[in-house]
C-alpha cells in the first residue's frame, strides 16, 4: 500500500509530467488561460491516462511480449489510444450533453497527446504491475491537473497585472512556467 | 514467416479491430443532440487547427460559442479566419450577418469636433480614462473628447493624432486598418467603426434624450432637431430611437449636411464630392428645362 502511495505522489509531484518530464506542454500553454477550462482539461487528461493505461498494459504484456513484438509498442499504442478516445468522446457526446460540454470538447485535443502516450511507456519501462500502472496514471493525471490549475490561476491574475508591454501574453507565461518548474524541482528530495 | 510480415499483419489486425469497435459504437449509440448541428456547421468554416489562440479549447468549442452568440466573433476573433476574407464572408452568409464591419474594410470615426469650451484644468495622470474617473475632464461637455490620447497609444497603425488646439482625436483614414482597438480604449465611447465607404458622420455623441440644459454646453452639439432626417427625402438619414441620434447609410446625404443647423454632419474622406456635384448640376438642369 505504501508503495502505491509513493508511486502516486512520485508521479504527481516529483516526476511531474509537465514540469519535470516536459510532456504535454501544448495543453499546458494552450488551455491554461481560464481556470474553469484548465480544470476540465486536467480531468479529461486524467481520465484518458487511466483508460489508456488500463488498455495498453494488458495489450503489451499479453499480446506483444509473448510474440516478441515489443518494438511495435509505439505504433500500436497510438492506434489503440486514438480509437479508444474516439469511442469515449462519441459516447459522452451522444448520451450526456452537460458532461460533454464540461469534458468532451477537450477529448479530441488529447487523443495523441504525448503526456498520455508517455505515461503508458513509463508504466512499462518501470515494470509496474497492473495496479501500480493504474496508480501511476492516476498520479500523473492528478499532477497534470494540479500544474494546469496553478498555471491558469497565475495567468488569470497576470491579466490584471501591470506587465511591461514586451512581456505581455506568451513571454510572461513562459517565464512563469520556468519559475514553476524550478519550484517543482524542490519536490525532488521528497520521494526517491 | 518473417517478422516484418507478422508485424504488418498485427498492426492491421489491431487497426481493423479498433475500426470495427468505432463502427459498432457509432451504430449502437443514440443520435446527436440537435443543438450541436449549428455548431457543427459553424465548425466547417473554421480552420480546424485547434490552436486555442481564440481562448477556447479547440475549434469545436469556439464554434459552439459562436453558434450560441455571434458576438464571440468580435470579442475573441479567430486570427486565422480573420486573414481569410473569403472564408469570413462565407461564415457571414451562413450566419446571416455582415461580418465585413470589422477588419480592413472598416475605418474608425471620432464623434466629436472638440469645440466645447474648457472650464477647468487637470493635473493628474495624462490618460483619458483617469481624467474621466476624476471628473468630466477639462471640457464643459460631458460627451466631449478628453484629448489625452488613450486611443493614440493603443493604435497599432499610428493613425490617430490629437489636434493640439481643439484637443480632439482625429483619425487618418489612409493609415487606419479598422482593428477597433481605439473603440474599446475610449472611455467615453466616442469612436465607432464604420464601413470604409461611409461618406458622412455626425461629429457629436450626445446621446441623452431631451436634456435641454446640457445641450447648451457645446456650440456644436447635436440639437436632436431631426432636421437631417427631414432634409433627406430618399431616406439616407434615419433617426435611431435607441441612441437618440441620426444614423447614416453609405449613400451621400448632401442635403442633410447643408441643412444641419449646427453644421456637425461631417464629410469623410470617402465622400464622393465630384459625383454629388454632378448629380446636383443634372438636377438643376432638369429643373430649368421642366419649368421653362
Amino acid at each position: 500500500m505504501s508503495e502505491l502511495v509513493a508511486i502516486f505522489f512520485g508521479m504527481a509531484l516529483v516526476n511531474n509530467m509537465v514540469l519535470s518530464k516536459f510532456l504535454g506542454l501544448c495543453p499546458f500553454f494552450g488551455v491554461s488561460k481560464k481556470l474553469s477550462s484548465a480544470f476540465s482539461m486536467g480531468i479529461a487528461v486524467l481520465l484518458v491516462m487511466l483508460v489508456a493505461s488500463a488498455v495498453t498494459w494488458p495489450l503489451f504484456h499479453y499480446l506483444l511480449v509473448p510474440y516478441g513484438f515489443e518494438f511495435m509498442r509505439t505504433v500500436i499504442f497510438i492506434l489503440v489510444i486514438a480509437s479508444l478516445v474516439q469511442i469515449i468522446e462519441m459516447t459522452i457526446k451522444r448520451t450526456n450533453m452537460t458532461l460533454y460540454n464540461a469534458l468532451g470538447i477537450y477529448l479530441p485535443l488529447i487523443t495523441t497527446n504525448c503526456a498520455v502516450l508517455g505515461i503508458t511507456f513509463i508504466n512499462i519501462d518501470a515494470q509496474y504491475s497492473f495496479i501500480q500502472a493504474l496508480t501511476a496514471a492516476l498520479g500523473a493525471g492528478a499532477g497534470f491537473t494540479l500544474v494546469l490549475l496553478i498555471m491558469s490561476g497565475i495567468r488569470e491574475r497576470l491579466d490584471l497585472a501591470d506587465i511591461p508591454r514586451v512581456f505581455r501574453g506568451a513571454p510572461i507565461a513562459f517565464l512563469v512556467a520556468g519559475l514553476l518548474g524550478m519550484a517543482f524541482l524542490a519536490f525532488g528530495g521528497m520521494v526517491r | 514467416m518473417s517478422t516484418t510480415v507478422i508485424a504488418v499483419i498485427l498492426l492491421s489486425a489491431v487497426g481493423l479491430i479498433a475500426g470495427i469497435a468505432i463502427f459498432i459504437a457509432n451504430r449502437i449509440l443514440p443520435r446527436e443532440d440537435e443543438s450541436l448541428q449549428k455548431a457543427n456547421d459553424v465548425k466547417e468554416f473554421l480552420p480546424g487547427a485547434d490552436c486555442g489562440a481564440c481562448g477556447y479549447p479547440g475549434c469545436f468549442a469556439y464554434a459552439q460559442a459562436v453558434a450560441k452568440s455571434v458576438k464571440v466573433l468580435e470579442e475573441s476573433p479567430c486570427r486565422i479566419l480573420a486573414k481569410d476574407e473569403e472564408g469570413t464572408a462565407q461564415l457571414g452568409d451562413y450566419l446571416g450577418i455582415d461580418l465585413s464591419s470589422t477588419g480592413p474594410g472598416s475605418k474608425a470615426l471620432v464623434h466629436c469636433t472638440g469645440d466645447s469650451p474648457t472650464i477647468g484644468s487637470y493635473d493628474g495622470i495624462a490618460s483619458c480614462a483617469a481624467a474621466v474617473m476624476v471628473g468630466a475632464g477639462e471640457k464643459e461637455c460631458p460627451y466631449a473628447c478628453v484629448g489625452y490620447g488613450d486611443c493614440v497609444s493603443v493604435c497599432p497603425a499610428n493613425a490617430i493624432v490629437i489636434d493640439p488646439e481643439k484637443r480632439v482625436a482625429q483619425v487618418d483614414w489612409e493609415k487606419c486598418i479598422g482593428c477597433g482597438m481605439c473603440v474599446t480604449a475610449c472611455p467615453r465611447g466616442l469612436i465607432s467603426l464604420v464601413p470604409a465607404e461611409t461618406p458622412q458622420y455626425l461629429g457629436c455623441n450626445y446621446l441623452s434624450k431631451k436634456d435641454v440644459a446640457e445641450r447648451k454646453k457645446c456650440s456644436v452639439g447635436c440639437l436632436h432637431c431631426q432636421m437631417c432626417v427631414r432634409a433627406s427625402e430618399s431616406g439616407e438619414v434615419v433617426w435611431s430611437d435607441e441612441r437618440d441620434l441620426p444614423e447614416f447609410s453609405t449613400t451621400p446625404a448632401p442635403d442633410a449636411i447643408e441643412k444641419c443647423p449646427r453644421k456637425i454632419i461631417l464629410k469623410t474622406p470617402a465622400y464622393p464630392e465630384a459625383t454629388v456635384m454632378a448629380a446636383r448640376a443634372a438636377e438643376d438642369a432638369s429643373d430649368v428645362t421642366s419649368s421653362g
